[in-house]
């Protein structure tokens, strides 16, 4: 905790305070427990800690009962009101917002329609020049019957909405989450407990003033099986269905095997007070509640929190690589157009054609105008930076990622919230990505793979999923071990030892990256081609025969242009080849494989060897000459699964890692690994 | 990689590549040349059209050639695969050697399939599909392969869930 900083507002602890009345007498001590520490003055930076903390250290009322976990005693725990409290297997409507909301949002579409439609004949009235006496009748009467007509619209909407609400309800049985739907065709969606991989909610602007949120569960993911999405629950609905449906599935995970998931979460860490001028805002949203957002639930026991700072949040927004991207294009863009105005005025008019042919390219670029374009572009690129600045920043404001008993979970979103839960059973790798500018700086952005499913809505999802659940956006990679040992602690034991690719790769990586595939190298060979055609193409195009030292002139730009281009990329290319074979490598020891891809950009995966759904080695006919080959382990991660792979590690380190990778292959071979480095460090 | 896997297709299955290969290749073919055979009848001055009928002609032929004769011998040389008691190898490719392992606790669920060409000549395939994917073993003998989807579905059934 961080007690230099002083409680900004009433110490009034959020979650156990307002609790507390509720609890009967004897039942659970431990949100008394947590009250009366809060309120002698534990700084409220982090209310949902509160209880944590002050529960392993501080323990003056029955030390007993205390050690128990919230969670564990879940589905009997009274919450927020006892009396609210559903009971299994009732069945459970979503918030009547989902009505009016949802009726809103009908309305506007099919008003937006009915306008679209009607102005077409509204305007063809005007035109016809009706005169002036009849004109205001009729008017009026078509603008009765729009009324009349919206009126209808938003009754039948409002009708429809609610009708599909009554039969909208979702259960929670002894066995399985059921969702039903549909007025006339009935949907029936049932998730088992022990299936389900993530809870998510997410909450839109109006949602979030109401207190509302979508609750997403994911289950098995890939393309058939769609998560579930229940609309419109409040949010202490929300939470409390998460904490529900994780408890249940821990529940039966222990009943039918050796309690493997008990496993001890590390010491409640020092949650750091690191905060920024956002999360203020996020406050604020829960101080003011929200309309029907109720009190909030307790859901477990955080072992371990922490947010963003300042520096942090404005670096990840500057850092933000479409922003870059952005303007960059703009730039050089700008940059193209003032050279292109500029060039002709530094060769000096000693030659009779060259002034004939700056006069014409003045004339055709119009002197101030290509100035004033250039200015354009660069302005628009960098307004377009800054509002995609603002909208990171507005991404990740209140940026939290904490770790709750054995789930992982993150919200950010200061207008639209996102709240995302995974069990630690289901992360699938853990992913250290360094773009180039968070390279030089010594940062990178830390996310986790969890299995993504489709959802019905589309490219937000999709969005999402590439990049996994990004648990840092902007984090020093010195503060790295630290963050994962709290957040992560499973994956904790990385192997150490990496087996770097062969020797060979160097070469085949040059080749192959700044080569075959470098796009500078074909940049500079089309330049070349561009050069040695010159003449014959000037001839070609031009329509005039005087025409044609101007178009050769063009060409000589644009070749000169392209070769430079060319030759940059091709420079950058190979630096990054050099890089990655240098870099890249892989590593695996009893339960974890590690593999590190270099570069200009790197990126660093771990996931766990029983993560692993199935591994190949590849090789092409050069490969095989090399003696080298590509390995690839395939994981769950995303939608429809993630490939990891290292092109070109050595044949027989290949081979011995394909035998790690089969069942029972874990132990035997790690002498082998040894082995091989040895040899190999022997024989050179 | 060093030691090759035990178990080989059915031999069978080279006729089945002949066949699947040579009817798709022959649609793929007469959908392409159709259009330039239509413009070369109807319109008499566009003698060229006859020329691009007769060059695709010749790499029909071309292609029918290996994948007939040449590329089946090959192709099932190098498609192997084993079954140990806790997982599956299957090594393929002509050009790109691949060599997949697939543990059998990862497997979700294992059929067979049979088209009317399998069919034709007694075999069948069998698929494996894990939460990542799945693999085929194209070319087996009906029992032998309802023999491999049963083990491994066994197998995938005693796995715990854990993806």
């Amino acid at each position: 905790m961080a007690p230099q900083n002083p409680a900004p507002r009433p110490p009034a602890p959020r979650v156990e305070d307002r609790v507390a009345p509720a609890v009967p007498a004897a039942g659970a001590s431990v949100p008394q427990a947590g009250a009366p520490t809060a309120q002698t003055g534990v700084p409220q930076v982090q209310p949902a800690v509160a209880p944590a903390v002050p529960l392993s250290s501080a323990a003056p009322i029955s030390p007993g009962t205390q050690v128990a976990p919230v969670v564990c005693a879940a589905p009997a725990v009274p919450d927020a009101s006892a009396g609210e409290t559903p009971l299994e297997g009732e069945k459970l409507h979503v918030h009547s917002s989902y009505i009016w909301l949802g009726g809103l949002k009908s309305i506007f579409a099919v008003l937006f329609a009915l306008a679209v439609s009607m102005s077409g004949t509204l305007v063809g009235l005007l035109a016809d020049g009706i005169d002036p006496g009849g004109g205001a009748a009729i008017a009026l009467i078509i603008v009765g019957i729009t009324a009349a007509g919206a009126a209808l619209v938003a009754a039948l909407a409002f009708l429809g909405t609610w009708w599909s609400w009554r039969h909208l309800y979702y259960q929670i049985t002894p066995d399985e989450f059921a969702l039903y739907s549909g007025i006339f065709n009935k949907k029936q969606v049932h998730v088992p407990y022990q299936r389900i991989q993530s809870v998510d909610q997410r909450a839109t602007l109006l949602q979030r003033v109401l207190g509302a949120c979508t609750v997403q569960i994911e289950t098995a993911g890939g393309s058939s099986n769609k998560a579930v999405v229940v609309p419109y629950v409040t949010r202490d609905r929300a939470e409390w269905l998460r904490r529900e449906l994780f408890s249940r599935k821990q529940q039966l995970a222990a009943g039918q095997k050796a309690p493997s998931s008990e496993r001890a979460v590390v010491a409640a860490t020092e949650a750091d007070g690191a905060g920024n001028v956002l999360d203020v805002g996020v406050e604020l949203w829960d101080e003011v509640g929200s309309v029907f957002g109720g009190q909030g639930v307790e859901t477990g026991r955080v072992s371990y929190e922490y947010g963003l700072t300042n520096k942090e949040l404005v670096l990840t927004a500057l850092s933000n690589n479409t922003a870059f991207v952005v303007v960059l294009v703009g730039l050089v863009t700008g940059a193209a157009q003032l050279v292109g105005e500029v060039l002709p005025m530094f060769f000096g008019s000693n030659d009779a054609a060259l002034d004939f042919v700056i006069d014409q390219s003045l004339r055709l670029f119009g002197g101030n105008a290509a100035v004033a374009i250039a200015v354009a572009l660069i302005s628009f690129a960098l307004v377009m930076w800054g509002l995609s600045v603002l909208s990171t920043c507005l991404t990740y404001g209140g940026f939290k990622a904490r770790r709750r008993d054995s789930r992982i979970e993150v919200e950010r979103g200061l207008l639209q919230h996102q709240f995302s839960g995974v069990d630690v059973d289901r992360v699938q790798s853990v992913v250290v990505r360094q773009s180039l500018i968070r390279r030089i700086m010594g940062y990178c952005e830390l996310s986790l793979g969890k299995v993504d499913s489709v959802t019905g809505d589309g490219e937000k999802q999709a969005n999402v999923s590439e990049k996994g659940l990004v648990i840092h956006p902007f984090v020093k990679m010195s503060r790295v071990p630290e963050i994962l040992s709290g957040l992560v602690p499973e994956f904790a034991d990385v192997p150490t030892a990496p087996i770097p690719v062969a020797a060979v790769a160097l070469r085949r990586a040059i080749l192959r990256r700044a080569v075959w595939l470098g796009g500078g190298f074909w940049c500079a060979v089309v330049g070349c081609v561009l050069a040695a055609f010159a003449p014959q193409i000037a001839w070609a195009l031009a329509d005039v025969p005087s025409d044609v030292d101007e178009v050769l002139f063009v060409l000589t730009i644009v070749t000169a242009g392209l070769i430079a281009l060319g030759l940059v990329l091709f420079v950058l290319e190979v630096v990054s080849a050099v890089l990655w074979a240098r870099e890249s490598s892989f590593a695996v020891n009893r339960s974890f494989m590690q593999v590190t891809n270099g570069g200009l950009a790197r990126e660093s995966v771990t996931f766990p060897r029983k993560k692993i759904q199935f591994a190949f080695t590849k090789t092409n006919p050069f490969q095989r000459l090399a003696r080298t080959a590509t390995i690839v382990a395939v994981t769950a991660a995303g939608v429809g699964g993630t490939k990891v792979s290292l092109v070109d590690a050595g044949r027989e380190e290949a081979a011995l890692w394909l035998e790690w990778a089969m069942p029972g292959g874990q132990d035997c071979d790690l002498a082998g690994f040894g082995a091989v480095k040895v040899n190999k460090g022997s024989s050179q | 990689m060093s030691n090759p896997l035990a178990n080989q297709l059915d031999p069978r299955v080279k006729a089945v590549w002949r066949i699947t290969d040579a009817i798709t290749l022959t649609l793929v073919f007469l959908g392409c040349v159709a259009t330039f055979f239509l413009i070369a009848v109807f319109d008499e001055e566009s003698s060229w059209a006859w020329g691009v009928c007769g060059a695709m002609a010749a790499i029909y032929a071309v292609l029918l050639v290996l994948l007939l004769a040449v590329i089946p011998p090959i192709r099932y040389a190098r498609w192997r695969y084993q079954i140990s008691p806790d997982y599956l190898q299957i090594e393929r490719g002509i050009v790109w050697r691949k060599r997949f392992v697939i543990p059998f606790i990862r497997v979700q669920n294992t059929d067979t399939q049979q088209g009317p060409v399998l069919r034709m000549f007694g075999l069948s395939s069998v698929t494996v599909a894990t939460a990542a994917g799945e693999h085929a073993i194209p070319g087996l003998d009906s029992e032998e392969a309802a023999q491999v989807r049963d083990k491994a579905a066994e197998l995938a059934r005693i796995a715990r869930e854990d993806v």
